[in-house]
């Protein structure tokens, strides 16, 4: 724990040193104009990879976000006389509104709609800096020189230093950020937008609230341009330039600081690479050693298919081939880029610092940090009284989808305390009654009513806040988080802290406390030696049960279990029920559907039993069982006067 | 205003437009199979374009260019196919995304130094005098845009209608699942999308090279109306492009006519935004339910 401390902090502490101490030994302009920019651009690809990483958007605007941030500082100063923190001010607050306005038509859409969103984005901001000669220049472009502070003009090197505090500055925000339940629903959204709502975090305001984050910082990245090279062009912040970004996060390691550390410096020394014919050659042949070994390495383990491990390696012998036969490597600066890109896509999806962490961590045998005790359950799920009370209640609830009567005026009633059974035959609309209550579909008409108040309609988020917590039939984790983190995303009224202190780092004790309370929920469904595994490596009955406990962590009053034991092994489907009775104990009332009908028997107060949208039956178990009408939907009648027609449903 | 001036930049700009909406239509040929589209698309009909020039400049006549320049356009496709798209379709993520950027960006820095920066002019034998028609002039050129457009479109409508493997291609658009339990494989209807994707590019390559000239930038200018048709009109839409290509077309030119040219595409972006916020399925796009 302490070691992983040291070396973590202490590796940030050398190099920011060591950044910073560079201009008191070398005094060569040159250089200090390289290390600005890499801080620079530090700033800039950090803010990118909360989209592009976290976010796990494509997201072509941030070039035109620097672009922004760059001219409204450069406007701040030239037309309003603004100082440098005031223009730097302005510069983000212009990526903060302008990103949070993006993201507004931005928000319900997914991969290819946003990528097209943000590139159009882009060449509007293009267009509008070209030709609003009267405020940018146009194409003239636009000259300012950077104001002092406090009397105190800027040497390049001071100007330097003030970038460098930016970028630590930001660094630590955003680690904090990024470790918080901020950073987890960011990466929940990317993987189950739809799970998110359900446990009650909005998709809503995370995904806006990262976007507008992630362009702020583009917008700072661009004060600071401006502030640095005190002359500005619109044909700065082109789709070119955005593509080189991409090309820093990418390459660097996505969902990683130390990645946008990286893609910085990368950038940055990438035109000097280029114009070195021997270095260029020797990059390109350690890019395609690199590529030969994991290539070869992804093909003896069977972690890679065949084109992931040859694509790389076909792409790297161009870039080596095509260094020997072209004359002049910058013309073909677009090419290089576009290949080595392909080659990181393909081959390195990672990047180099998810390669290196991996490597790295071995390496010094790096432990994740220990983890609390776990609370004691009864904290965590506190119990309720069971009186008997009505909980939920449905009065002639339908749903149509077109002509297609999914659900065709259901009334029940769900008491505290009870497990309710909805069975019925495929295509009854058992899901889709349990999809209206829940807020996926807003129902067609009837009513829902919880502890006598009217439940919201049509909003997962909603009805998460109002107390009912769903499971998926299809199931929706978030994959590329770890057991525990899918627990503590959706744990109720664990955090409370402000956004301004999270990023100061002060919601460390709340974490704790949340981790403690996730883990006595993966004890209750015996997953807590798996705390640490990534949710899409579990086993399929392991991801049915993490699915149960994260519904739990909303500690709700209502939980609805969409078919829980489909496709669990035998022993699976016992230690379910062991589950369930044990929820039970805790006085959460349950609606579960389910086919396996001694699962039903042994668990369920009340069953109800729908057919073709209505309700056809309700009792105990088995009186249901006994019932002719159910006997029918789920068998059918006999034709024959002596047809087995009256057989009782298998138990 | 003189009516006539506004009626001349509508109809120029509207055929122009029908190229947009030709590419756009290729958006929807792979979007309607796997998802996804070729975001290099722009550079797939310049490279295309440039081509079929080499093959003039060789001396090939200009009515064998035309299948030549489209065969180009169907091997593009289907690289395009292999190399930035199944994998990721494979891997159910949207890296497609990235990998088509790249290929643009190749395609475009390889334009680059293979034929030039410079624009260069498309010769034709179709003549570009002006015919008077009700008072505005139009260019045998720009008819034989539209009627180009129309041609290729309605022949890959009428293959998908009336042939086996159009209708895989239907089916596979309807239910990639279901149509892969009967038999038809997925894959190979992927790649099928994605060379009519390429050879409908290269042909609005074709078309529209001799009135815009050659030159490695009209890649950016075309893909961005071609985006903006194709998501206002709703990516699965089917003839919808063609209305929408036609309306933006003359917005364009209208724009260029009163604001300057530098605002011409000002409109069109705007509105690909706007469609994205309001109705992200497009203007004739069916809204899907979500399932779980």
């Amino acid at each position: 724990m302490l070691k992983r401390l040291l070396l973590l902090r202490g590796t940030e502490i050398i190099v920011l040193a060591l950044l910073a101490s560079i201009p008191l030994f070398i005094s060569n302009s040159y250089a200090l104009g390289l290390l600005t920019l890499l801080a620079i651009y530090g700033i800039l690809l950090i803010g990118l990879d909360v989209t592009v990483g976290y976010l796990g958007q494509v997201n072509l605007a941030q070039a035109a976000f620097l672009g922004l941030g760059a001219y409204a500082a450069g406007i701040s100063v030239t037309l309003l006389g603004f100082g440098i923190f005031e223009s730097l001010a302005i510069s983000m607050l212009v990526g903060l509104v302008l990103g949070g306005l993006l993201a507004f038509p931005a928000l319900r859409l997914e991969g290819p709609q946003f990528a097209l969103a943000t590139l159009s984005f882009s060449a509007l901001c293009t267009t509008v800096l070209n030709e609003w000669e009267g405020l940018t220049g146009g194409a003239q472009g636009l000259s300012l020189t950077r104001p002092g502070l406090f009397g105190y003009a800027f040497n390049a090197q001071g100007f330097y230093w003030l970038c460098l505090i930016l970028f630590a500055l930001v660094w630590m925000a955003l680690r904090n950020l990024l470790s918080s339940q901020w950073g987890r629903a960011f990466e929940a959204l990317r993987d189950s937008p739809i799970a998110t709502d359900a446990m009650g975090v909005g998709t809503y305001r995370h995904k806006v609230a990262g976007f507008a984050l992630g362009s702020a910082l583009g917008g700072l990245a661009g004060g600071l341009y401006a502030l640095n090279f005190q002359y500005l062009q619109p044909q700065g912040f082109t789709y070119d330039l955005m593509v080189i970004l991409l090309l820093g996060v990418v390459l660097g390691g996505r969902k990683s600081l130390w990645g946008a550390f990286f893609g910085a410096s990368l950038i940055v020394l990438l035109p000097n690479l280029l114009s070195n014919r021997l270095l260029f050659e020797i990059i390109s042949a350690l890019g395609l050693l690199l590529a030969v070994i994991a290539g070869i390495r992804g093909r003896l383990r069977k972690t890679t298919q065949t084109f992931q491990a040859l694509a790389p390696v076909v792409a790297m012998s161009l870039l080596v081939v095509g260094g020997f036969l072209v004359e002049n490597t910058e013309n073909w600066r677009k090419a290089i880029f576009a290949l080595m890109l392909f080659s990181v896509v393909v081959g390195l999806p990672d990047g180099i610092m998810g390669f290196a962490a991996r490597y790295l961590t071995r390496l010094f045998h790096l432990e994740p940090p220990s983890l609390p005790p776990a609370s004691a359950l009864g904290d965590v799920l506190p119990k309720k009284p069971v009186n008997n009370s009505v909980l939920l209640e449905l009065k002639e609830l339908k749903r149509y989808f077109g002509g297609v009567k999914a659900v065709d005026g259901i009334s029940m009633t769900v008491r505290t305390g009870h497990v309710h059974g909805l069975i019925g035959p495929n295509g009854s609309g058992k899901s889709t009654a349990v999809n209206v209550i829940s807020g996926l579909y807003a129902p067609t008409s009837g009513e829902i009513l919880l502890q006598g108040k009217a439940l919201p309609k049509g909003s997962l988020f909603k009805v998460a806040r109002a107390g009912v917590s769903r499971t998926f039939q299809n199931l929706q984790l978030f994959g590329e988080l770890s057991a525990l983190d899918n627990v503590m995303l959706a744990i109720k009224g664990a955090y409370r802290i402000p956004l301004p202190l999270v990023l100061l780092g002060l919601a460390k004790a709340e974490e704790k406390r949340a981790q403690a309370d996730a883990l006595a929920l993966l004890e209750l469904v015996r997953l807590k030696q798996h705390a640490r595994t990534r949710a899409k490596d579990l086993t399929y009955g392991s991801q049915r049960f993490l699915e149960i406990a994260r519904a739990l962590a909303r500690k709700p009053e209502l939980l609805i279990l969409d078919e829980p034991a489909a496709g669990l092994a035998h022993p699976d489907v016992n230690e379910l029920v062991d589950i369930i009775k044990a929820i039970k104990q805790y006085g959460i009332a349950i609606i579960l559907i389910e086919h396996h009908m001694h699962v039903v028997s042994e668990l369920c107060d009340v069953v109800t039993v729908i057919d073709g949208g209505k309700v056809i039956a309700e009792g105990s178990p088995a009186e249901v069982k006994r019932d002719p009408k159910v006997i029918k939907a789920y068998l059918g009648v006999a034709t024959e006067p002596d047809g087995p027609d009256t057989h009782p449903l298998p138990v | 205003m003189d009516s006539n001036i506004i009626a001349q930049m509508a109809v120029s700009g509207a055929l122009m437009g029908l190229v947009y909406a030709l590419i756009a239509y290729g958006f929807q040929l792979t979007f309607a199979t796997s998802k996804s589209i070729n975001f290099g698309q722009g550079e797939l009909v310049m490279l295309s374009a440039f081509f079929s020039l080499t093959l003039l400049d060789l001396g090939v006549p200009y009515w064998l260019m035309v299948p030549g320049g489209l065969l180009f356009g169907v091997a593009m496709g289907l690289v395009v196919e292999r190399a930035c798209v199944r994998l990721s379709l494979e891997q159910k993520s949207e890296g497609w995304i990235l990998l088509t950027i790249i290929f643009g960006l190749l395609g475009f820095s390889a334009a680059e130094n293979i034929w030039g920066r410079d624009d260069r002019p498309f010769p034709t034998p179709i003549s570009s005098e002006a015919l008077h028609i009700f008072g505005i002039n139009i260019t045998p050129v720009e008819i034989s845009v539209a009627i180009g457009v129309c041609a290729i479109m309605g022949i890959v409508e009428l293959f998908k209608r009336k042939t086996l493997l159009g209708k895989a291609f239907e089916a596979v658009s309807a239910d990639r699942d279901a149509a892969e339990l009967m038999g038809i494989s997925a894959t190979r209807t992927i790649m099928l999308s994605y060379g009519l994707s390429g050879m409908v590019a290269a042909m609005a390559g074709i078309l529209i090279s001799p009135i815009t000239t050659v030159g490695p930038t009209m890649a950016s200018a075309l893909i961005l109306k071609a985006f903006s048709v194709a998501v206002v009109a709703g990516l699965d839409s089917g003839f919808g492009v063609v209305i929408i290509g036609i309306f933006i077309g003359g917005l364009e030119s209208l724009t260029s006519y009163y604001l300057g040219s530098g605002w011409r595409e000002a409109p069109g972006l705007l509105m690909l935004i706007l469609a994205l916020a309001i109705r992200p399925n497009g203007v004739f796009g069916k809204a899907s339910i979500r399932k779980v």
